[in-house]
């Protein structure tokens, strides 16, 4: 960044222009966030239509922005707004059928700005991929969140709207389960 | 971000990062401001709503002096529900409709079917019936004469009322700020997925408020204190 250039926006006070009307201060907030959203769409299962979704979500967040609460921050609100379109988008046509074909799908390799597919298509891994796959909903949106996405548990709590609590408990029962799954066949 | 050293977990966080994800969509920006300039698509009263957006904080701050009253509000928007508040009472058109895929549900059921905490009322009891509508928007739970209606009331609205006067009363349940409507009313259901809004009947009389991230509004109790009793017990 050249030294010249004014600071960046925080988001708290993007989100105040925003409110004011400024269309400008809000496509500093789509910016700085269309990765993570494009990201938390597709591993939740929004597959093809992520990128739908993830327009949705800022259109929504956009006309809810006063519903925000300015003390709080602004990204685990917004996810949970993309958490909620992808479950909208999905709902209808069987949900657990379409991530596995997109988590089937990362596993062939990938382009050239992808190096590390090779690391993926290691047995482990593929297995270890498959069992998340396969874990009941809640459980894996929590895993998802937690150790793909990288959020903490409050944050994952904010996204997937449910007490701290039930985050500790579904991702302790989703590494349980991972964990035996990956120790059963390896024996 | 993550303290936790077990190698299992770190496993995952490394097959997360190793995950083939396309890449983001590069043009975000400029789709998500051109689909802001155009008009809500679907939505009914769009102008109103923008009203309401504006107007809803100074509605809380002002509602309470008749000036206030007069000057600013014609729509009031609480916990997922928007009032407007018209010139006469609205009278009943067609034949009143249920909400969008409505069944019945055991409490457990219903309970397992949302994404967000029922509550149920101790002063009333276990209710009469429960129903889940429109893919777990919306449970209604009834007893003899009474309805209650939980939904997610943080991030729209669910409900569009019509009243005549009196202008709605704005009260306390103990730290929670509720909205009484004592009067007939005219509702309707906004779909969660868009579409056209569903007409019910008039409703009665109806105390709303909001608990936590769920609205609720408490329909055919006709007296502002036996409402404000049952709900102060909602558990």
């Amino acid at each position: 960044m050249n030294a010249d250039d004014p600071p960046p926006l925080t988001d708290d006070e993007a989100v105040g222009r925003s409110l004011a009307g400024d269309l400008t201060a809000y496509e500093a907030l789509v910016t700085r966030y269309t990765a993570i959203a494009h990201r938390t769409a597709f591993l939740l299962g929004a597959g093809d239509e992520a990128e739908d979704v993830v327009q949705e979500a800022f259109v929504k967040a956009y006309r809810h922005l006063r519903s925000f609460r300015r003390d709080s921050a602004f990204r685990p609100w917004l996810l949970r707004i993309v958490a909620n379109e992808t479950h909208n988008a999905t709902r209808s046509r069987g949900r657990r059928a379409d991530l596995s074909v997109r988590l089937e799908a990362v596993r062939k390799p990938g382009g050239p700005e992808d190096p590390q597919d090779t690391a993926v298509a290691g047995d482990r891994s593929a297995r270890l991929l498959a069992a998340v796959r396969a874990l009941p909903d809640r459980e894996r949106e929590a895993v998802v969140c937690r150790y793909f996405l990288q959020l903490s548990e409050a944050e994952t709590a904010e996204v997937l709207d449910c007490p701290i609590g039930s985050v500790k408990s579904r991702t302790h029962r989703g590494l349980r389960r991972l964990r035996e799954e990956v120790d059963r066949e390896l024996l | 971000m993550n303290s936790s050293d077990d190698p299992f977990e770190a496993e995952l966080r490394a097959l997360g990062e190793s995950l083939h994800v396309p890449p983001p969509p590069t043009a975000m920006a400029d789709r998500v401001l051109t689909a802001l300039r155009e008009p809500e698509p679907k939505r009914r009263f769009t102008t109103k709503r923008l009203v309401a957006v504006l107007a809803a904080f100074l509605v809380v701050l002002v509602a309470a002096t008749p000036q206030g009253r007069a000057a600013v509000a014609e729509v009031l928007r609480f916990a997922g529900v928007e009032i407007e508040v018209g010139g006469s009472a609205p009278l009943p058109s067609g034949s009143p409709s249920p909400l969008p895929s409505e069944t019945s549900a055991a409490l457990a059921e219903a309970r397992g079917a949302v994404a967000f905490p029922l509550v149920v009322p101790a002063a009333l009891g276990e209710p009469d019936q429960v129903r889940v509508a429109d893919g777990g928007q919306v449970v209604s739970m009834y007893w003899d004469g009474i309805r209650l209606d939980q939904y997610d009331g943080s991030l729209r609205e669910v409900w569009h009322k019509q009243l005549g006067d009196p202008y709605p009363q704005q009260l306390w349940l103990g730290t929670t700020s509720a909205v009484w409507i004592p009067q007939q009313h005219g509702i309707e259901y906004l779909p969660a997925g868009g579409g056209n809004p569903v007409s019910l009947r008039l409703a009665g009389p109806t105390l709303i408020w909001q608990h936590g991230r769920v609205g609720l509004r408490l329909e055919g109790v006709p007296d502002v204190e036996e409402a404000k009793k049952i709900a102060a017990s909602a558990r």
